[in-house]
């Protein structure tokens, strides 16, 4: 996602292989029917990604960190903007729905904004983890680097919130191949590092532990949509309910996810947050959603799908499978 | 493959910001105000008067509206230049109509190339904030320390010179600082900044040379932003300010006086096709009671009295 290049050099003398491996190829046709509780047909959530870029950050290998030379003033301050100022406007606009968020967080938050993570806890909101700093990516890490920033990150979540980190999305969603690996050794339920499917699938990793993959929408997340491709308001909103709408409906077969990843510096300026409000209006008043968290997706996935769907992707590479 | 050791320090990750500059401030804590003029919404229109270079290096960063295209950029130059030749004479037809005095953020060279509109300018009493030299002179983490000093201070002296006013303002062009930018406006006896957009409300920045107070010039609904960055038509940009007011509006209720900043830049705002959607927004603005235009020096200096230090 990100508009900045990598550094020359950074991957030389490194060999990729030519697919990651995380899963088999699953047709999004007869598949293994997903229920959700209370026969809903959508697991609704909301993803805010409470995040912080440090002003002053160490280099990175891989890539330029920030647009400008630093200080980048402009950047800086436009992100800034979500925790002085968004964060509570958007916590206003979802409380007032009964939209709990599962918080994309960078746990150096914890530390600089103690208020930000109380009220996220006040609110019933889940904590998983999008890495320390949003300016400390993971790229070029070891393993034994890479679990360092897990465990950083589950001990201070549960510091903070006596909540387990089940959750994560890669800081700037900077993986290395073996991330997912890790993730799941470490015991996290559910990763948002894919983009290959709109319904919870299993993860093949090394451990073979149970390890979901969640979907989480770039079409509808707030970055992509206002920052790069400029699409208006008003247009944002209509795409929020057209992408809703379909996934809605298919829902009737079979259920479906739809998360709305969120970034209050965005989402949070006085010319946007009408936006929210109206989406959440448009999707809660829909009887069949469930209004759930990441965790409690994962694990109603985990609890009641996963096997199943887990057996169904093998029996299709044999011989007379379905 | 590994990263170094380094790389897992974190120097700052404490209470607070990460930096000196100012301390956090969450919206719900902001100390509210009453502005002097009386209304909850002050409008606050800046308006951004530059002179890009024909040669400008576009190095280390591009400013917003800098040249990209190929070779001798003459179209960009040209059109950047309508907005100080015809651009801003339609605006300032639209702001006297409306009774709006706006603030004008500008290079210096602007000052010196265009006396009849200094002088159009300074007959409405419009307020002169200091805006660096020019597009070509941008002020950035790699600038040479004394060569920044020279710029600001001959911003504001030339800007000083030519208006007869105080000039305490400073908008860093394209909203880019080196580290150094802020306490050099102190030191040349600036009183506010609009640099940082981190903030619908004003905030007190610490300087070398005293504090200064950073005002919330909006960027993200700039016409520069929507309507060339972002290709937006006219109507869409209106759109998204009209919600900005009705948000803002609300927010008076609870936290007390509120700013919507319009940042116009004339070579975008001042073509002819914008000017009628311009003319139904300020209309629109200002047909409720409460909101009323005011400067950016004036509202600084008003939050400044009710907030102590």
């Amino acid at each position: 996602m990100s508009l900045l290049p990598t550094k020359p050099g950074f991957m030389a003398g490194r060999s990729v292989p030519p697919e990651p491996g995380y899963y088999d190829y699953a047709p999004y046709m007869g598949r293994p029917k997903i229920t959700w509780p209370e026969g809903k047909r959508l697991a609704f959530w909301v993803a805010p990604n409470i995040e912080f870029y440090e002003l002053a950050p160490p280099a990175s290998e891989a890539r330029a960190v920030w647009y400008r030379p630093e200080p980048d003033v402009l950047n800086y301050a436009m992100r800034d903007y979500g925790n002085r100022v968004g964060f509570d406007r958007m916590a206003d606009v979802m409380a007032a729905h009964g939209v709990r968020g599962s918080v994309s967080l960078n746990v150096a938050v914890c530390d600089h904004y103690p208020k930000i993570i109380e009220r996220c806890c006040e609110l019933g909101w889940e904590l998983f983890s999008h890495g320390i700093y949003n300016t400390r990516y993971m790229y070029g890490m070891s393993e034994d680097e890479q679990r360092r920033v897990i465990r950083d990150a589950r001990k201070t979540i549960l510091r903070v919130s006596g909540q387990r980190l089940d959750g994560w999305l890669s800081p700037a969603i900077s993986n290395e191949l073996e991330t997912q690996d890790l993730l799941a050794e470490e015991g996290l339920l559910y990763t948002l590092d894919l983009f290959h499917d709109d319904q919870p699938m299993p993860v093949k990793t090394r451990s073979g532990k149970k390890f979901t993959s969640l979907p989480y929408m770039m079409d509808v997340n707030d970055v992509p949509v206002l920052n790069f491709q400029s699409i208006s308001p008003q247009d944002y909103l209509q795409l929020i309910k057209d992408h809703f709408d379909q996934l809605y409906a298919e829902g009737e077969e079979s259920g479906t996810v739809m998360c709305l990843p969120l970034h209050p510096y965005l989402i949070g300026q006085p010319h946007r947050l009408w936006i929210l409000d109206q989406a959440l209006d448009y999707i809660c008043s829909h009887s069949g959603v469930w209004l759930a968290t990441g965790r409690e997706i994962a694990q109603w996935f985990n609890d009641h799908h996963y096997d199943e769907m887990e057996r169904w992707i093998a029996g299709l590479g044999q011989e007379g499978g379905e | 493959m590994s990263v170094p050791e380094s790389y897992f320090d974190y120097p700052n990750r404490r209470e607070g910001v990460d930096h000196d500059r100012f301390a956090f401030r969450s919206l719900r804590d902001a100390p509210p105000v009453q502005w002097s003029h009386g209304g909850k919404l002050a409008l606050w229109v800046t308006l951004h008067l530059e002179h890009f270079p024909l040669n400008m290096p576009g190095k280390p960063l591009l400013p917003i509206g800098g040249f990209d295209r190929p070779g001798v950029s003459v179209w960009d130059y040209t059109e950047r230049d309508y907005g100080n030749r015809v651009g801003i004479f339609r605006l300032m037809r639209l702001l006297d109509r409306h009774g709006i005095t706006p603030t004008v953020a500008m290079n210096a060279a602007v000052a010196e190339r265009c006396p009849p509109l200094m002088e159009a300018m300074l007959e409405r009493g419009w307020e002169i904030a200091a805006s660096g030299v020019d597009m070509g002179h941008l002020h950035h983490g790699e600038i040479p320390p004394e060569e920044e000093a020279r710029l600001v201070a001959e911003s504001f002296a030339t800007l000083r010179r030519i208006s007869g006013q105080a000039v305490t303002g400073w908008h860093s062009p394209a909203h880019s600082q080196s580290p150094r930018t802020a306490d050099l406006v102190a030191a040349e006896g600036g009183q506010w900044i609009a640099d940082w957009i981190n903030d619908d409300m004003p905030y007190r920045f610490r300087t070398d040379a005293g504090s200064l107070v950073q005002m919330p010039l909006s960027y993200d609904l700039s016409d520069r932003k929507v309507m060339q960055l972002q290709a937006q038509p006219a109507a869409i940009w209106s759109g998204q300010v009209e919600a900005a007011r009705d948000l803002l509006l609300s927010e008076t209720a609870t936290y007390g006086g509120r700013i919507l900043s319009l940042s116009l830049s004339p070579w975008v705002a001042g073509r002819p096709a914008k000017i009628a959607t311009l003319d139904r927004l300020f209309s629109s603005l200002l047909s409720d009671s409460e909101v009323k235009p005011a400067t950016g020096g004036a509202l600084a200096a008003d939050w400044a009295a009710q907030v102590p230090a």
